[in-house]
């Protein structure tokens, strides 16, 4: 484990997770436990980690993709998934992740703004891209983990398999580019995060000595692929130290996690805020195996955890769960209330080892102890982000007199825990999602009926913020359930299941200022009942 | 139409899936975007089209597609 992790220069994140595990005497060793939804439990050695994702890098080859070229996964968690971001790597392909609740304008806001390559899939995702395909002249292929040549797809089957398993992964520098990532801003499109293959140095300190991964534990960590989360901890931390993972096909089941954490034995568990408030409405006798169990560590990230959360871990499990910060651009943990380190329950914890954070004001300035201000971080930690694709100047824009501005608002107490306040700007985190407004008011722009939308976050239990829309009906439309339906379909179906309101309120015009700019904050406040703050900027509402 | 045909119905477009073909023994580990969210949705859209209410209790014990129609079956013919 404390082996040198970059040998000969090879920051290869491919090679690193699993030839080099390999060459370390650990091909054998369980690299992927996989937990299909339905039928038996399947492992994957390092070695046969290491060998398939070869035979995927040797696919993309033979499709003609190079270093730098883009290619996108668009699947749920599966093996494929883990075998086609190793391969890409392994290939220096760029490798996005896409969830699979997007709908066909979040996918071709994501494929076209990259010019992506080629794209892996479920045949059940196909008429969703054919809609979209003649929009991506760069999308040169796409292929199928299930067949799908009746539809057009490339099999990935028979690719594989005409594919030798041999890769010579060539020297990969620090700068590479290797995995993106895209994530919402306030205004306009998604903004495409680039990382690089040196990442996997602040991916492997920070699983090793944040999440405490050791070589014999079994590690499980909750995260979808499509988020930062699910490759930097879901992927690449921990193999990158030669921890067994085990993964599961399933979605949310309280009975089903509870059995996988006892029967599997997991020893470190990795997941967010939402599924723990979920768990926190079962019976704590599901949970009563686990006192015993050897499960040693349970971490959570994506948005605040409520203190009320860690007390119902102690109760139930017996066991202090750990809060993480980070966010797409940081590519690995910033802050955390890592074990060794005492738990202010409700505070984000204290920035890890080699990163600086502090709160700052207006004018720049560092505030004293207590005072909100701006969360920004001291840039050049291993993981940082290297660029938005194709948008220098909103990578630019979050530097600021040397500090990373990270959109989100703190303080820091006296004695150094940072405690999260929310966001600076519109971003709406609901369920540890990020979710434009924009895009959400933009779908429901769409729909004939909609006059005009305004879409915000409210405070929810359950998902920390759910997306509330505001909704301005042309003459001639009157709201119905049947109307509110096919909002929300239609937000489901264009941006993602995730961004679907959670509340549509019909009203007559929306506040605005002398600019003609929905003001979300006037918007919110009469959702929440708070006070509105300075009107003076507004115009008089229709 | 049949309620299983009408069902169908709902689920390709609550799923945006024009090929879905539902089958009674289905969860939502089976239907490609059935998350907790499309499941409101999925909810509210049958709601509106068979024109009934379902209680916390029925919503809880629904396990499987099969569930679902045979609630949806029982609530027509009872009028409930």
């Amino acid at each position: 484990m404390t082996e040198t992790l970059i040998e000969n220069g090879q920051y290869n994140i491919g090679h690193i997770c699993t030839g080099l595990q390999c060459a370390r005497g650990l091909a054998g060793r369980t690299a992927l436990r996989w937990l299909p939804s339905h039928g038996p439990k399947r492992d994957y050695t390092f070695g046969d980690l290491d060998l398939e994702s070869g035979r995927f890098a040797n696919v993309l080859a033979s499709l003609g993709l190079v270093s730098g070229d883009i290619f996108f996964t668009f699947l749920p968690k599966m093996p494929e998934q883990f075998i086609a971001v190793l391969g890409a790597l392994k290939a220096r392909v760029v490798c996005g992740t896409l969830f699979t609740n997007f709908g066909e304008e979040a996918l071709l806001d994501r494929l076209a703004d990259s010019g992506a390559k080629a794209i892996l899939t479920r045949r059940v995702f196909l008429p969703k891209l054919a809609r979209i395909r003649a929009r991506l002249p760069a999308l040169k292929y796409v292929l199928a983990v299930d067949g799908g040549a009746a539809e057009g797809a490339l099999d990935l089957a028979a690719l594989m398999a005409a594919a030798p398993a041999e890769f010579k992964v060539p020297v990969t520098p620090r700068n590479t580019p290797s995995l993106l990532h895209y994530t919402s801003g306030s205004t306009g499109r998604p903004k495409g995060v680039l990382h690089c293959h040196g990442s996997v140095e602040g991916q492997a300190a920070t699983a090793r000595e944040i999440l405490g991964l050791k070589p014999d534990d079994i590690y499980w960590c909750t995260a979808d692929q499509g988020w930062v989360t699910g490759t930097s901890y879901g992927i690449i931390g921990p193999w990158s130290l030669g921890v067994t993972q085990v993964h599961y096909g399933g979605g949310y089941s309280a009975p089903r996690w509870a059995e996988i954490l006892a029967a599997e034995k997991i020893t470190v568990w990795y997941s967010a805020p939402t599924a723990f408030r979920m768990l926190m409405r079962e019976d704590p006798v599901l949970f009563s195996d686990i006192k015993t169990s050897p499960l040693r560590h349970i971490f959570s990230v994506g948005e605040p955890l409520n203190p009320e959360v860690i007390a119902w871990a102690r109760r139930a499990m017996g066991r202090d769960i750990h809060d993480t910060w980070f966010q797409t651009e940081t590519g690995a943990i910033m802050i955390s209330n890592r074990p060794g380190l005492e738990i202010r329950p409700g505070s984000m914890g204290k920035p890890v080892p080699d990163v600086t954070a502090a709160v700052l004001g207006k004018d720049g300035r560092e505030l004293p102890p207590g005072t909100h201000g701006s969360l920004c971080l001291r840039p050049g930690w291993p993981g940082m982000f290297t660029a938005y694709l194709n948008n220098e100047a909103a990578y630019k824009d979050k530097f600021v007199n040397g500090w990373y501005h990270t959109s989100d608002t703190a303080r820091k107490d006296a004695d150094g825990y940072f405690w999260f306040d929310g966001r600076s700007d519109d971003v709406i985190n609901t369920a540890g999602h990020l979710i434009s407004p924009f895009e959400v008011e933009s779908a429901l722009l769409e729909l004939p009926e909609v006059a005009e939308s305004g879409v915000i976050g409210a405070p929810d239990e359950l998902l920390f913020e759910k997306v509330v829309a505001f909704v301005h009906l042309h003459q001639g439309f009157t709201p119905s359930p049947e109307l509110e339906l096919k909002l929300r379909l239609h937000v489901s179906n264009k941006a993602s299941t995730i961004a679907t309101p959670q509340a549509i309120v019909f009203c007559e015009g929306l506040p605005k200022n002398k600019s003609g700019k929905i003001m979300r904050r006037v918007l919110k406040a009469r959702y929440t009942g708070a006070a509105a703050g300075d009107l003076s900027t507004m115009e008089e509402e229709a | 139409m049949t309620t299983m045909e009408t069902l169908n119905e709902i689920f390709r477009t609550v799923f945006d899936d024009a090929a879905l073909q539902i089958k009674p023994e289905f969860t939502a580990d089976d239907v490609a975007g059935w998350d907790s969210l499309s499941h409101i949705n999925l909810i509210l859209a049958v709601e509106a089209r068979f024109k009934l209410r379902f209680n916390q209790k029925e919503l809880l014990t629904l396990k499987n597609i099969g569930d679902l129609h045979r609630t949806i079956e029982e609530k027509l013919k009872t009028g409930k």
